[in-house]
Order: structure tokens, then sequence, then C-alpha cells
């Protein structure tokens, strides 16, 4: 018993456990919960999330934190809404640059909140916040206010086009995360992201040029928020400062719920994956059996205590600040 | 320690100013007296003319700001002369926002505000009233605060009654839907007024249809993507018992829409909303939406800063006035599909040039409690 019972274990398959309860619960509260239209609706409002989400992993594998994903989903988004309009409006022209140079603007974004970090020395959570500032104003400053519409029904077939029951875009959300599975588990800077996290002095020691990893790792972070922009544009065809809105609660939320440990070095894409579905479910769950919206916030703020306190190892902490 | 020793030398010069400038205040306050100004000062004369709100992301302060600059543009002035204080939810930030304006200009100041929340609105009116500076207010106040109380330096206040609107477009909606079967609804911050008197409109019309059942309301705090999600699981909940769907503001009915969109329900299922914004309309026109309420913002932004400025300038004299004149709703347009486009060409292909002067016209009548 005692035997699989281990912290490790339990920390490891924790997230999958909640989540598989989560889903029978739900289930026998009202049946019509376990659907496959449910579950495409739920994996369609849960992909933008997710996007966000797998950028944020990385970074906070590294043990830093980023917090300024409401501005750069806010940026991507109306960057690439402006230009895809001025460049025709329907993807089958020129505008389709409109989505590499969304990717683009995300990873510029993602340096210079690495850079501000790194060079200025900034602790990351002041950096990215500050920088996430910096982004909504940027996008007001774009809109003027206002929203901008993206109709072309090419584009908006990710939302529309199903196949198998699921729209396309749940199928190009799984894609990347491939993308950050391999960046995580097959690439040079995947290992370096858990090097940093797991001990930086060792890391630095070892020849590691922490500050590049870390630079990097933003910028990895950055191209993921602006797919989630694209994303979350595709899922609602507006574009406006208000875009990345909450996001920011939900994707650390996700992350952490998942078991990836605020300390750095552990956890992972597959952790994230689940997360995001958690926090997901839970927000479609609580309307189909009838409970207030509102309980979720508090049911999701349990669920992040319980999953930090399983991710932390008190014996190793002196101290907690 | 040397911080210490100078912070306390700091208060120490504050406060001499600070008494400095009181007996100041008091002995022009006398002087102005005794020369014969009487109780109500001259008018003034070129005042600052600011605007204090929430803050320009949300299309709807955007268009009340816009509304603010058109009022100063028409005077001949760049719009830049327009001072914006943002409080960006926070009502402390708003009167020291007031009070510091108020300092700077020696009162010579047109102030209209939003002064975010309703018990912040009376401190606001008696800074201003005491620098002999004039304000107008529009949404939140106190019910027993009243302009009348405070001579002329409180001109107006002006809100926006949202329960007949909402009951009138959930009756559109009931009819479309044949005056039977399921609504679900979707609100906005369950705290917020306009919120609550839009689900009450919704309760108040469902009282004579007797066939139409509320499956479920839920917030959506005045949020797309909240919205969208939310529909997304009232349609695994409810299926397809829904018939009709009651939206507290555009904003959440653009939410609704994709989600309704994604299932391939678009045009299915009828929906309605508030506020009639731009694109909101043009969904109206394209009969995606079947109702929506236009509070005309920009009109709104506009009228309550020249409410101060003419009351400030000496055009009018507020105590002069009926209560009728100083306690107002704003103006509400129903717009249908039927009269979408006529709304569209006359409100919002071009920004319609508005008599600043005329105060009270557009209007809908006296605030009753």
């Amino acid at each position: 018993m005692s035997q699989f019972m281990t912290r490790e274990n339990l920390q490891k398959w924790a997230p999958l456990l909640v989540l598989i309860a989560l889903i029978l619960f739900f289930s026998a509260a009202n049946p019509n919960f376990l659907s496959v239209r449910n579950f495409a609706r739920i994996t369609m409002a849960a992909t933008p999330a997710l996007m966000i989400s797998l950028g944020i992993t990385f970074i906070i594998i590294m043990g830093s934190i980023d917090l300024s994903m409401e501005g750069a989903v806010a940026v991507c988004a109306v960057v690439f809404a402006t230009l895809f309009l001025s460049l025709g409006g329907v993807l089958n022209s020129w505008a389709w640059v409109a989505l590499p140079a969304a990717l683009v603007v995300g990873s510029i974004f993602g340096l210079i909140n690495g850079l501000v970090h790194v060079r200025l020395k900034i602790p990351s959570f002041m950096a990215s916040l500050s920088m996430g500032f910096v982004g909504i104003g940027l996008s007001l400053l774009m809109t003027g206010g206002d929203r901008i519409r993206v109709e072309d029904p090419i584009f908006r077939s990710l939302l529309t086009e199903r196949v198998l029951n699921f729209p396309l875009m749940v199928y190009f959300a799984g894609l990347a995360l491939l993308v950050a599975w391999f960046i995580q588990s097959r690439t040079r800077i995947g290992r370096n992201f858990y090097a940093v996290g797991g001990g930086e002095e060792l890391a630095h020691a070892s020849g590691l040029n922490v500050n590049r990893v870390r630079v990097i790792g933003f910028m990895i972070a950055g191209v993921f928020y602006a797919l989630g922009a694209l994303f979350a544009v595709a899922r609602i065809g507006i574009a406006e400062t208000a875009t990345g809105y909450n996001l920011m609660f939900i994707s650390i939320t996700s992350v952490v719920v998942g078991g990836t440990a605020l300390w750095g070095g552990i956890g992972g894409v597959w952790n994230t994956l689940v997360g995001v579905l958690i926090v997901n479910v839970i927000a479609n769950g609580m309307i189909v059996i009838g409970l207030p919206r509102y309980v979720q916030d508090g049911v999701l703020g349990v669920l992040v205590i319980l999953a930090v306190y399983l991710s932390t190892d008190r014996k190793s902490l002196a101290f907690v600040k | 320690m040397s911080f210490i020793r100078k912070f306390i030398e700091q208060e120490t010069i504050n406060r001499r100013k600070f008494l400095l400038a009181s007996a100041m205040g008091i002995g022009g306050a006398a002087a102005a007296g005794a020369f014969g100004a009487g109780p109500v000062r001259a008018a003034l004369t070129d005042p600052t003319i600011a605007w204090s709100y929430r803050n320009r992301t949300n299309p709807y302060w955007n268009e009340i700001v816009s509304g603010g600059e058109a009022f100063v543009e028409s005077m001949g002035k760049p719009k830049g002369d327009l001072v914006h204080l943002i409080n960006d939810g926070s009502s402390e930030k708003s009167l020291a926002d007031v009070k510091a304006l108020l300092a700077k200009e020696n009162g010579n100041v047109a102030l209209a505000i939003d002064t975010n929340d309703a018990p912040n609105c009376r401190p606001v009116v008696e800074a201003v009233a005491a620098s002999k500076g004039y304000v107008s207010t529009i949404w939140n106040k106190t019910d027993d605060l009243h302009p009348w109380d405070f001579g002329d330096h409180y001109v107006s206040h002006m809100t926006w009654s949202d329960l007949g609107p909402a009951e009138q477009t959930a009756r559109i909606l009931f009819d479309k839907m044949g005056g039977k079967g399921g609504v679900v609804g979707l609100g906005g911050i369950a705290s917020n007024n306009p919120a609550i008197e839009r689900k009450q409109g919704l309760l108040n019309a469902m009282k004579d249809y007797p066939d139409i059942e509320l499956l479920d309301y839920q917030a959506a705090d005045w949020d797309t993507q909240k919205a969208n999600q939310i529909m997304s699981s009232f349609l695994t909940r409810f299926g397809d018992e829904i018939k009709g769907v009651h939206c507290a503001n555009d904003t959440i009915g653009y939410g609704v829409l994709e989600a309704l969109r994604a299932e391939g329900l678009q045009g299915v299922i009828p929906i309605v909303t508030y506020d009639g914004n731009p694109q909101a309309v043009e969904l109206v026109i394209k009969g995606d939406i079947e109702a929506t309420v236009f509070t005309n913002p920009h009109w709104g932004g506009g009228i309550t800063a020249a409410l101060a400025y003419y009351a400030a300038t000496g055009l009018f004299k507020p105590s002069d006035e009926p209560h009728a004149s100083r306690e107002f709703y704003g103006p509400t347009i129903m717009i249908t599909p039927n009269d979408a486009k006529a709304f569209k060409a006359e409100y919002l292909d071009s920004v319609p040039t508005y008599d600043w002067k005329d105060f009270w016209g557009p209007g809908n009548g006296q605030i009753h409690y």
C-alpha cells in the first residue's frame, strides 16, 4: 500500500485522478455531460487557454513566472486582426501573412519580456506583469478601444468545420501540444529548462548560459501566447484589448492544478493538458449541473491550494515567503 | 535615519502650507463677501473641462468620452483640451484625482463624472461645491443625494433605467419564440445595478407569458469569452429545450452568437441584447440579433460635460431649473430588425452633430425612486 501511495506517485497521478473523478461526478449528476458533443464544447473552450498554459509551463519549469499573457494575447490578436483585414481579409489572399506575423509579434514580445527580466535583473513576475500592462496599453492604442471583427469564413472554419465531431481548431491545438512536447523532451533547450528549474547554480556552474535559456524560454512562451490569441480570435471572431482577459488566472491555475510545481524543475506539457481540462471541465460541469457560476472560482481556488500542497516537499523548505 | 527626519520636515511644511492655504481661503471668501460678490459666485470664465471615468478599454466608456471630446470641439477647442481623469475602477483614485484637479485649477473646473460607486458621489460633489467648481454626474449616486441641495454647483445627475427596455427586449424575444418554450439568460456582474435591472426586466416580462420557462440565468460578467463558454454549457444541459436567449449586453451577445455558430444553431435560436453597440446594430440588420437597446453614450458623455460647462459659464442657472431638469433619465432607443437600418443611418454612419445646448430634449423624464 505505502509503496504505491508515495508522494511521487500521488503527485504524478493525482491530477489525472481528479480529472476522471470530476468527469464521473458531473456525468452522474447530469448524463448529458458525458457526450461527444459536450466534450467538443469543452475542448473548444479550452484551446486558447491550453496554448497560453503550454507557454507558461516552460517558464514555470524554469522556476520563473510570466504574468504578461493578457497583454501579449491582446497585442497579438489586435496585430493579427488589423494586418489580416488590411491585407484583404480573406485567408486565400495575402492576408495569410497575418498568421505568421502574429507569431513573430508574440516572440518579439517574449524577447523583450525576457531581456527586461535578465538584463535589467528585474524579478520575472514584476518584469512580465509590467510588460503585460504595456501590452494592454499598446493594444488599446492600436484599437482606440474598438473591437475588430474577423469574419472570413475560411479562417472561421477553425471553429465551424468539424472532423469527427470536433472543430478544426482542436486538432491544430493538438498539433501545437505535440510541438510543445517535442520541445520539452527532444530538444536541448527543453532539457535546459529543467536544468535551470532544478538548480540554477548547478546549471550555471556546469557552463550553461542561464540567461540565454531564460530569454529563449520567454520567446517560446510568446509564440504560444500568439497561438492562443489566434485561437481566441477564431473562436469569438473578435480581436480586442479584452481578448486576453482572465487568461492569466486560468492558465496559471491550469498549470499548477496539472501538477507542475511552482518551484520549477517538475512537471511538463502533459500535466498542463490535464490541468487545462480540469479547469474547463469544472467551468462546463458547474453550469451543466446547474450550480451558479461563481461557485466555480471557489472550487478552483481550493484545487490550487491542494495541488500546491501536493507538489511541495515541505521537508526541504525551511520557510515559506 | 536622515530619511525619517526629512519626512517629518516635509510633513511639517505641508501642514504649514495647508494651514496658510486654509486661512487664505477663509480670508478670501470673507473678502469676496465684503466686496458684495453675493452668495452665488459670478460665473467662471473658461473653466477646465474634465471627464472622470473608468477607462477607455470598454467600448461604452470610449463612446462616452468621444461625446465629451465632441462637445469640447464644438466650441472650437482642440479635443486635447478635455482633461481625462481615469479611475480604473477605484473610487479612491476617482476622488483623489478630482481633488487634485480642483486644487490645481483653484476650483475653475467644469467636471463630468461617473464616481465609480454610489457612496463616492457625495464626497466628490462636496469637494467640487466647496471649491466653487461645477459638477454633473451620471450613473452612480445614492438616493438621498440631490443636486438641488447644493445650490448651483451640483448641476445635474443623469442615469438610465434599464428595467423597461430590458422588459421590452424580453417581450420581443418571447413573441419571436411564439410565446412558449425555454429561455436562458446571461447577465452582467451580479452586483452591478444595470445587471440587476436587466434581469428583473426579463422576469417582469415573463409574468405575461405563462408558457415561457426560464431554464437558467447565469452571470457572464459582461464578458464575451465567459458568455461563450456558459452558452455552450447551457446547450449541453438543456439541448433542444432552449428556444431563446436573453443577454444583458451586446458583448455577452457576441459570445452567445459564436457558441451558437459553432453548433450550427445561429439564426435558429433568437437572441436579444442591450447597449446598441455599432457591431450589434449590424447584427440586428443581418437578423442575427432580434433587438438591442441604444442608450446613446456619445450624447450622454457630451451633454454631461456641456451641462457642467454651461452652468459654470453662466448660460443657465441650475437653481432656477425644475427638479426634472436636474435629475433625469438618459435616452433609450429600441433597435429591431425593422428599424435597424434607419437607426444606423441616423446615428452610426456619421455621428450626428448634437446641439450641446439642448440639455433635456433627448432625455427620458425625472428620476423616480
